[in-house]
């Protein structure tokens, strides 16, 4: 298909185009006479030297004309990078404005012709532009020529007595002509239709020279040399001269340039020459800076001077610089490193470096270039030299060290660079340079140094949580439970701890050695044997108190060189108190080991933060080790660490049978407690971490809060997640627990007189149904237990309250609030039940039954301190409920009336549910009869 | 495709009838050419010969040749900067013997390249008669230009004395 669609299309094209041949093969052409069109002339012209060009002028007016032309003019200024378009612009317009305000203002008389302006020659000049009246332009430019011409004449004759002069040794230099000509190029101005005269001031300025030069043999011959003794002077010219040779477009131009640059190279080494016999001397604000600022001159940008500067430094070989980078290994104790040697090496450095910058400042016209170059070799040659061979042998010695020396070299090196001083006079953003100066030392060792660092706290968080645990099955057999002593300040211990912990926590990272000299290393990298001893200490007596480890840790860790030990030691005792206080828990998980976690994540983080400023890749890999830290600190604390302790004590939690305890006095359930302490920790531990996160990671803008693709921030959600899932599961199997205790409590305290004081002898009160049976009741019973019973609740009663009562209290603000609120209405739920359950078992009398009121009445106060409201209904109910026992036998028709009636317990007993109830009481079978009659009686008068 | 049709002939005729046959290469130094190769197709080219109406036939013999030595050359791109290079080289050696003809032939090779649209021979023919003009009298120029003086003697001075600054030493 397209084979034929090129066909067609190519047919098309044949007869199209034969018809196009066709035509072109019909026209004629007529005799072309050899005369050049303009734009021929034009190009011509271009290639004409510039006398030959001017001759050209003089031909006819049409070639005056052409060769008059600006453009061709301003081409030349601007290749000689002269010319201002910009400028020129402002200019023309200028005087456009000042045009029309003239005519306007002489518009006065109209008809009348524009008024010449005056002769001056100045006002010539401004009031000048292509759209003048023709005549009046071609006077004006006579005269101006003519002036100029004038002026340029008498330029050039100076020029050329001079060397007249000069050769004939009166040295008659007439200064300020001389100075006219160097400046005739910087002079130059831009001004639109009079680009010829000014490139005729320059040309005829250095022409005689340029082509003086080019015929010159010797380097000695030319013209410019003689005129200029001194070689500032000479240099400007030449540099003048070679500008100029830009404009040069005439064949054999290429020719010229290089016999120009030829000999502008022979001056350059002479004078790069006298620049280095000057340094020999230190000839500091004589020879060298004379000769720094003649190459500046002749060659902007060359480097050749500020090359020799550097190269030949003596600071390269200066012994006091150069020290050895193995003091810093050599003067530690043994696997340890110190950097104080280093610290003074970069002090050394700096002091000598800003002295040279302030030598590169008197010498160097441009002296911020050179200083940072001179850096930049100070940096090859002295501080790689320096760090490379400590940084290799502390990585064979031991990585912990090896990491401090990193961090702490590169933390030096960046101080050192931000302290230099560069002389003035330039724009070079210092932080960015010192930035890419320490990237430069660093990026061939940060990829090892972030691999390791990452490698050894995963290694250190792994080992110690190994070690916790293999400690932890050692001491399982005589595993004991020890409650907390007192629960009632326990969020004031808990935000007691956080605010020591937060002030360690915000205190920075020292990696720059104290003036001690000491090893360095995080507070708790040298506290952590301390713990461990102290825990390892602890197993090993079965009655362990919880004062030896608080007394134990903090003597040991006074040997802590950190300025911010007395925050650390603090937290470590109060960390110690803690877990004394915890002994219960120690089984499960300790907040030391999650301590000692953090601040191993901590020291960690705080050597490699130090790398985020350097910004670019670099810094986003250290961003993102931070947060890998972070990540795995979580995850060898909470998958390692807090899950297992909280699976574990949900296991005992389900394991508990409240029938194979002896003891029930303690007031609570042990392994509830246990696991609420347990969630306490968690919480505590979580909090630690929230800290840890805000203060170490979102606060230095390491990880973005708001970013939900965070890892840092997902891994810290995904902890939280964690951590309340294993609250949830475990406080699921706590309700269960702790009603199984309920119910234990019921089933085996609760008398059988509580509620029915009359006991055996109840049948015969009931018989007798009156009033003085219920006096007579009490009788039989102590009076002493009588009144108590008349007055408050049961003994089974206060109990199940202050069992339950303690238990949900201890959670109160170590979960979340609608967690608790679950938990609270569960447990509520759950005892209502337990509580109906053991209602329906009882007998009660009417004299028990103030007993069973008060008893309700308990637990419908208690429930109100929890405020649910749903719930609150439940227990109403109930302690409505327990009113039916309370009316006397002779009045069952009221009786029938309150049971029939569903909205007096809101809903929650229906009848038949109350009746059962009712069956509880006592006297039943007296009553029965009647409150059937009551209730059934009724509906058989309406049937 | 470029490797084949590079070696293909095409049939260039001069305003005298002449018929030369070229490569199709050597054909496209001239813009001209190749615009009209590219817009026609190459059957059609191929199929009769061009025509090129104000170039005869000794004339486009020559600009063949020039073609011919420097059909390998690269293509010239037409912006500033490469401009003011082009400007300062030198003609080459060949280019210059090339160049030594009279003067009639030289300005007829120079409208060719300009109607043909080549820009480097066009180049070098302008270099070859500015070094014609270099050192001439205004009034050796008129002659070798073929130009009337329009000028009087004052007027002729008067420029002169303008530009005194560029007559050397």
């Amino acid at each position: 298909m397209t084979a034929a669609t090129t066909t067609t299309a190519g047919q098309k094209y044949h007869q199209h185009s034969t018809s196009i041949l066709k035509t072109l093969q019909a026209t004629e052409m007529l005799d072309t006479k050899p005369v050049l069109p303009a734009e021929i002339i034009a190009t011509i012209l271009d290639y004409l030297p510039v006398p030959d060009l001017l001759r050209f002028a003089r031909t006819s007016r049409r070639y005056k004309e052409m060769v008059y032309d600006d453009t061709r003019w301003v081409a030349r200024l601007k290749s000689m990078g002269v010319w201002d378009e910009a400028g020129a612009r402002k200019r023309f317009e200028e005087a456009v404005q000042r045009r029309r305000q003239q005519t306007i203002s002489s518009g006065v008389g109209r008809g009348q012709p524009i008024p010449p302006p005056s002769p001056t020659g100045t006002t010539k000049r401004e009031s000048l532009f292509f759209d003048a009246d023709l005549e009046q332009e071609r006077r004006q430019h006579e005269l101006l020529q003519i002036q100029l011409q004038k002026q340029q004449i008498s330029d050039l004759r100076d020029g050329f007595e001079t060397m007249k002069v000069s050769g004939g040794g009166s040295g008659g230099e007439p200064p300020r002509d001389v100075e006219g000509l160097l400046l005739v190029v910087k002079n130059a101005r831009s001004i639109r239709g009079h680009a010829r005269q000014e490139y005729g001031r320059i040309y005829g300025a250095l022409a005689p020279f340029y082509f003086d030069l080019v015929r010159a043999r010797t380097h000695t011959d030319p013209l410019v040399f003689k005129v200029f003794r001194d070689p500032d002077r000479q240099a400007r010219m030449l540099a003048n001269l070679r500008s100029f040779a830009r404009s040069d477009w005439a064949d054999g131009a290429e020719g010229r340039r290089e016999k120009l640059e030829g000999m502008t190279g022979i001056f350059e080494s002479a004078v790069l020459r006298e620049f280095e016999q000057g340094y020999e001397f230190w000839d500091v604000d004589g020879r060298m800076k004379k000769y720094a600022h003649v190459l500046e001159v002749l060659n902007p940008g060359s480097s050749a001077g500020v090359e020799l500067f550097i190269q030949k430094h003596p600071i390269f070989a200066d012994r006091e610089v150069l020290a050895n980078a193995m003091d810093c290994v050599n003067q530690a104790m043994a696997d340890s490193i110190t950097l104080e040697p280093s610290r003074r090496f970069f002090e050394v450095l700096g002091r000598k470096v800003n002295e040279q910058g302030e030598i590169i400042g008197r010498i160097f016209p441009r002296p911020q270039r050179v200083f940072w170059g001179f850096v930049d070799k100070v940096r090859e040659e002295i501080m790689v030299e320096y760090i490379t061979p400590l940084f290799d042998d502390a990585h064979q010695r031991s990585i912990p060290s090896y990491l401090r020396a990193v961090s702490g070299i590169f933390e030096q090196t960046m101080l050192f660079l931000r302290t230099l001083t560069p002389p003035k006079g330039g724009e070079v953003d210092q932080e960015a340079k010192a930035k890419e100066i320490a990237l430069r030392i660093f990026e061939p060792h940060i990829d090892l140094y972030f691999q390791d660092e990452i490698d050894t706290f995963t290694a250190q968080a792994e080992r110690e949580v190994g070690e916790w645990e293999k400690k932890l099955s050692e001491q399982e057999a005589s595993a004991e439970s020890f409650y907390m002593g007192s629960f009632a300040n326990r969020q004031a211990d808990k935000k007691d701890f956080l605010t020591s912990f937060k002030k360690v926590v915000m205190m920075p990272v020292t990696v720059l050695p104290t003036s001690l000299g000491l090893p360095i290393g995080s507070p708790f990298a040298s506290s952590k044997p301390a713990a461990t001893a102290a825990a390892n200490g602890g197993p090993s007596t079965p009655s362990r108190a919880g004062s030896p480890a608080p007394a134990g840790t903090p003597g040991d860790r006074a040997s802590s060189p950190l300025p911010g030990k007395a925050f650390a030691d603090e937290l470590a005792a109060k960390a110690a108190l803690m877990t004394s206080r915890l002994e219960g828990i120690k089984s499960l998980f300790s907040i030391e080991v999650a301590l000692s976690l953090v601040h191993g994540a901590k020291a960690s983080l705080g050597r490699v933060a130090v790398f985020i400023q350097l910004g670019g890749q670099v810094g986003g890999e250290a961003r993102e080790m931070c947060e890998t830290i972070f990540v795995t600190l979580l995850r060898i604390l909470g998958n390692g660490h807090v899950k297992p302790g909280f699976d574990k004590a949900v296991t005992h939690l389900s394991q508990y049978n409240p029938r194979e305890v002896s003891e029930h006095e303690k007031g609570g359930v042990a392994p509830l407690v246990t696991f609420i302490e347990l969630v306490n920790v968690g919480d505590l531990i979580s909090q630690m971490i929230d800290v840890f996160y805000e203060q170490q990671l979102a606060q230095p803008k390491i990880a973005d809060r708001n970013d939900f693709l965070d890892p840092a921030g997902m891994a810290k959600k995904k902890f939280e997640q964690m951590l309340d899932e294993s609250v949830a599961a475990g406080l699921n199997k706590g309700i269960d627990v702790l009603m199984d205790e309920v119910e234990y409590i019921c089933a085996t305290t609760q008398s059988p007189t509580d509620y029915n004081p009359g006991g055996i002898s109840a049948p015969d009160s009931i018989l007798s149904g009156t009033i003085p049976g219920m006096e007579k009741a009490p009788a039989p019973k102590p009076p002493a237990g009588a009144i108590d019973m008349d007055i408050g609740p049961s003994k089974t009663a206060q109990r199940i309250k202050d069992l339950v009562a303690s238990h949900t209290s201890m959670l109160v603000g170590s979960t979340d609030k609608s967690m608790l609120d679950v938990f609270n209405g569960e447990v509520g739920l759950r005892l209502f039940t337990a509580v109906c359950k053991h209602l329906k078992r009882q007998r009660i009398s009417t004299e028990g039954a103030i007993k069973l009121i008060a008893d309700m009445n308990l637990y419908f106060e208690y429930i109100r301190t929890l405020k649910n409201k749903d719930l609150l209904a439940y227990f109403k109910a109930l302690r409505e409920l327990s009113q039916i026992y309370l009316i006397d036998a002779k009045h069952a028709k009221e009786m029938a009336t309150i049971i029939a009636d569903g909205d007096r317990f809101g809903g929650i007993f229906r009848a038949e549910e109350v009746y059962e109830y009712a069956e509880r009481r006592a006297d039943w079978y007296q009553v029965k009869r009647e409150v059937e009659r009551a209730m059934y009686g009724l509906e058989c008068c309406v049937m | 495709m470029a490797d084949s049709s590079s070696t293909t002939k095409i049939v260039l005729e001069s305003n005298e009838g002449a018929r030369i046959d070229v490569e199709r290469i050597v054909a496209e130094r001239s813009v001209l050419i190749k615009n009209l190769i590219d817009d026609l197709g190459e059957e059609a080219v191929l199929a009769e010969p061009i025509p090129i109406p104000n170039v005869n036939t000794a004339v486009l013999r020559k600009v063949i040749d020039w073609c011919k030595y420097h059909k390998n050359d690269a293509a010239q791109s037409a912006d500033d900067d490469n401009d003011n290079r082009k400007k300062t080289t030198d003609i080459d050696e060949w280019d210059q013997k090339f160049m030594q003809v009279d003067q009639e032939m030289l300005f007829e090779i120079i409208l060719a390249a300009n109607y043909l649209d080549i820009k480097q021979l066009l180049d070098v023919g302008c270099k070859t008669v500015a070094n014609m003009i270099k050192g001439k009298s205004p009034e050796e120029i008129r002659k070798t230009f073929n130009i009337t003086n329009d000028f009087t003697p004052e007027e002729e001075e008067q420029i002169r004395r303008e530009n005194e600054w560029a007559e050397d030493r």
